[in-house]
């Protein structure tokens, strides 16, 4: 069952799936106001319960879907950071905030409210369940903290000479996609690194912002509305949506992918 | 990336509309009011500032017609050879080369005006110079208005237009008029072109798109060709003639086999072999439509000849790509637009064939080792021993085994959508975050947590470890308490031997002798009238002490002591104590003063005018009512004769009349 919520593709009868657009009160950066883990998924709370009820129809059947703020803010997938085992939220967060949270997952996922000057831990971190990217300035004791709560092996990175490694890229324990412009050796080394099969793409028509564009699980993921069908096949290919294999992205797709991008 | 949008342009007025935007901006958008007493220079400029103000409004709107409208030589060849096509190149260059005569024109005008202007001796010959240079501006204008027009109605035509991107991935369909060019259009894209049983139904380009492999092409129908000569052909045949010769696209030559198109066979080969020219380096396609109606093998041998003549053709580009000559499927293709049979295979061979030839020049192209990391799949090399397996939930494992038995019957979730659906919309409805909370009592979800408490943040006070803590507290006191059974121990007086007893009593003692000379101390911190500290070290002179003396030596101590203890002070207590004594004094002579006096006490009572301030510079109250006297004597004079002086309420002219009357020019607000 793994789901996508897809662009305005109108005529792919391959798709067995409705496609759906997807966005926050007409904002294609989903991935701002929205975190997905393998054990939860957090929502920003709008206007109306469009956006809430995409998530609610996928997910939760099977993991907690929970709608709050964070620090009075809408942006909390840029501000929290988390896999299965944990949730680190910044300094920002409120009690109230924090309490919700803890009332709302499962006792299995950590919560903890981490003092670090760098407040946008979702922006400063990438993790899957086993292994995590981290801005290089990160405090020491942060980092302790990332190991501890989340129980993930720490390393502080860059992805294309950018520092918001937490940005840039987005994986899962199957597959993950990093800013366009990394290079080859860089893609081999962060592979190595994760464990796990990386691609160089975009999300949104051409956005780099990965983590803004697109968000993912194991076994699901939801990318903004402006995402192309090319996209879309990559993003399914390295993720091992549906069946789908990374190394499909050099064969039956090279072609369409020569081009698109060329 | 040129955008080809002529969309765009903005409307280009009639002659006579021209020259009333024109005129009625100058008129809105220039000073009106001109005096002959004026300065002749002023007169001059007001005129001068008019002419350059049209001329420059002129300019402006020409121009933006001039730069608007595209330039055939600039355009990709594809548009300009439409354009050239629908609106004749000549024509077209013609109308704008007036347009750009008519701007200089203008601007000449405008010169020589101005400079005749400065010659102007009076206001009305400056207004004739003026309305002279207006006139002639607006004949030129008026004279190209034929053009103006002519470029109207281009505009209007160009905004219709089909948006084809000259450079994208483009299948191209060609052929004889009613072969099923439009109808096959309408089978794989969504564009509705209209189709009729006849010839000519099509009688400019459409375009469609349709998907195939994750990419967009772009599906051209052109109106059908006659076999004759390129002079003879009409506008609706050149605009498919203008597509194929400068489109780098697949090309579909339609072949109607049925003949129920009213040409035969042969002559849609006839035809195929005089535009061959045109398929030069493009991947081409023979499709032969109406398989409903005629069937392919069941041709005559003359005509499958001819068909096969033509595909041997249509080989050649194959070889012409590099491709290999043995390779003959995807060249010649049967399909039926009605029966649908066949179309899927045609758009797909179609697309292939397109793409495989566009990849083929993108791998020379230097643009390539740019993306070559995105074609590249990163596979992990394993570092160590440990897995990392996914974590994906049973519940979904077995979700997707169930989707995969019964898609049919699943049923739906009442969502958060469809609940504010019903209760009123977004905006309204507001849905309860505490919904679904995983507490140990479901009870527990909606209790309300107060945030502050007795002015404390209840979440500073919250130990998620508080039962154990306190367990271990009581473990902790039982233990103790035991120990103190063991080993009973109590400070108590008791105890003591007398000599202890003794000791302690004294230092009680000095204690509170401590505490009572520190509050002594405390309590004449203010400032008191006190006896100075050296004359009363030991602090024994108090106003106890000398009522106990004044009483020893036979005097009543009542009002002396009255008078050292200290008070408040106050205007109103004093005064009435005055008032007491005057009484004691004055007791028997009661007179008209002694009345005041009395009936004073109760009001309050004003300061006497020669009272001494401090700070006001007068020694003493004699100096004082010498001063109230000089002031008074000083306006006396004045007072008498009613005269205006410091004193008096004075309002200033608020509205200065030199200010606020007559007519404002060209200059300031506060100036006229």
């Amino acid at each position: 069952m793994c789901k996508r919520l897809v662009a305005r593709a109108n005529k792919l009868p391959l798709r067995s799936t409705t496609p759906r657009g997807l966005q926050f009160e007409n904002n294609c950066e989903i991935g701002v106001f929205s975190k997905l883990t393998n054990a939860y998924c957090l929502v920003a709370i709008g206007g109306s319960e469009n956006f809430y009820s995409t998530f609610e129809a996928e997910l939760a059947d099977v993991i907690p879907v929970v709608k709050t703020s964070i620090g009075g803010t809408r942006i909390i997938g840029r501000l929290c950071a988390g896999n299965k085992n944990g949730l680190l939220l910044p300094h920002t967060t409120t009690d109230q905030e924090l309490q919700h949270i803890r009332n709302a997952l499962p006792d299995t996922v950590v919560v903890q409210r981490i003092d670090e000057r760098l407040s946008a831990l979702g922006n400063c971190i990438a993790c899957n369940d086993h292994v995590a990217l981290t801005h290089t300035d990160l405090d020491k004791e942060t980092e302790e903290m990332i190991a501890d709560v989340l129980g993930v092996e720490v390393f502080r990175q860059t992805i294309a000479g950018n520092i918001l490694v937490g940005s840039y890229c987005s994986f899962t324990n199957r597959g993950g996609l990093v800013h366009p412009h990394t290079s080859i050796e860089d893609l081999d080394e962060l592979s190595t690194l994760l464990q796990v099969p990386l691609v160089a793409g975009t999300v949104n028509r051409g956005s780099e912002v990965i983590a803004a564009g697109l968000i993912v699980n194991d076994w699901t993921a939801f990318c903004g509305s402006d995402t192309t069908a090319t996209e879309l096949s990559v993003i399914e290919s390295v993720f091992k949506l549906r069946e789908a294999q990374p190394s499909a992205i050099v064969d039956e797709m090279r072609k369409s992918l020569v081009d698109s991008y060329v | 990336m040129v955008q080809y949008n002529f969309k765009k342009i903005t409307v280009v007025p009639t002659g006579k509309d021209f020259v009333d935007i024109i005129l009625s901006r100058t008129q809105r958008q220039t000073p009106t009011v001109v005096h002959k007493g004026y300065a002749i220079a002023r007169i001059r400029q007001f005129y001068m500032r008019k002419v350059k103000y049209t001329q420059s409004n002129f300019h402006e709107k020409l121009s933006t017609i001039i730069e608007e409208f595209p330039r055939l030589g600039d355009i990709h060849p594809f548009y300009g050879d439409l354009l050239h096509v629908l609106y004749n190149k000549d024509h077209y260059k013609l109308a704008l080369g007036q347009i750009n005569t008519a701007r200089n024109l203008i601007g000449k005008i405008s010169k020589d005006y101005v400079k005749l202007l400065k010659y102007g001796d009076s206001l009305y010959r400056c207004k004739a110079l003026k309305v002279a240079a207006l006139g002639r501006m607006c004949t030129v204008i008026k004279r190209v208005g034929p053009s103006l027009a002519y470029l109207e109605q281009i505009r209007q035509h160009m905004a219709r237009l089909p948006s084809i991107d000259p450079n994208t991935r483009t299948i191209l369909i060609c052929g004889y008029p009613n072969v099923g060019k439009s109808s096959f259009i309408n089978k794989i894209t969504r564009a509705d072109v209209d189709v009729q049983p006849y010839a000519f139904t099509t009688k400019s380009l459409f375009v469609g798109h349709t998907d195939y492999k994750y990419l967009r092409y772009q599906v051209i129908d052109t109106p059908g060709i006659l076999d004759r000569p390129f002079e003879d052909r009409n506008i609706i045949e050149m605009c498919s003639i203008t597509a194929l010769a400068h489109l780098r696209a697949a090309v579909l030559f339609f072949l109607d086999i049925s003949g129920t198109c009213g040409y035969s066979i042969q002559q849609q080969a006839a035809l195929f072999h005089s535009i061959k020219s045109l398929f030069m380096n493009k991947p081409l396609i023979i499709v032969c439509n109406k398989t409903d109606l005629q069937p392919f093998d069941n041709l005559s041998e003359e005509d499958k000849k001819l068909v096969m003549e033509m595909k041997a053709e249509a080989m050649k580009t194959v070889i012409g790509q590099g491709g290999e000559a043995a390779n003959d499927e995807g060249v010649l293709l049967t399909m039926s637009t009605l029966t649908e049979e066949g179309v899927i295979a045609v758009k797909n061979t179609a697309c292939e064939r397109l793409l495989d030839q566009r990849v083929e020049q993108k791998m020379k192209s230097k643009k390539l080792n740019d993306c070559l990391n995105r074609f590249h799949v990163a596979m992990p090399k394993p570092r160590d021993q440990i897995d990392r397996p996914p974590c994906i939930p049973q519940a979904v494992l077995e979700a997707r085994t169930k989707q995969a038995k019964e898609t049919a019957e699943k049923e739906k979730r009442m969502l958060e959508r469809d609940l504010e659906n019903e209760n009123g919309g977004a905006g309204v409805y507001s849905a309860s975050l505490k919904k679904h909370y995983i507490l140990a009592n479901d009870d527990w979800k909606e209790d309300i947590i107060p945030e502050i408490l007795d002015g404390h943040n209840v979440a500073d006070y919250i130990d998620p470890d508080i039962l154990e803590r306190l367990e271990e507290l009581e473990r902790e006191e039982g233990l103790r308490q035991e120990q103190e059974e063991d080993y009973d121990f109590e400070m108590d007086g008791a105890e003591l031997t007398p000599e202890q007893q003794a000791d302690l009593a004294l230092i009680r003692k000095k204690k509170s002798l401590l505490i009572q000379e520190h509050r002594v101390k405390k309590s004449t911190q203010e400032s008191r009238p006190t006896i100075p500290r050296k004359f009363d070290k030991d602090r024994q002179y108090n106003s106890e002490r000398m009522g106990r003396q004044l009483k020893m030596l036979g005097m009543d101590p009542s009002k002396a002591v009255d008078r050292v203890r200290s008070k408040s002070r106050g205007r109103k207590r004093e005064r009435s104590l005055d008032g007491v004594d005057t009484m004691d004094v004055d007791d028997d002579t009661p007179n008209k003063k002694h009345r005041l006096m009395s009936r004073s006490r109760s009001r309050s009572k004003s300061r006497p005018p020669n009272e001494v301030i401090p700070g006001e510079g007068l020694k003493d109250p004699i100096q004082k009512s010498k001063a109230i006297k000089l002031a008074k004597s000083s306006v006396k004079k004045r007072n008498k004769d009613a005269r205006r002086g410091e004193g008096d309420r004075q309002i200033p002219t608020i509205r200065p009349k030199h200010l606020s009357t007559g007519k404002r020019g060209i200059g300031k607000t506060q100036r006229r």
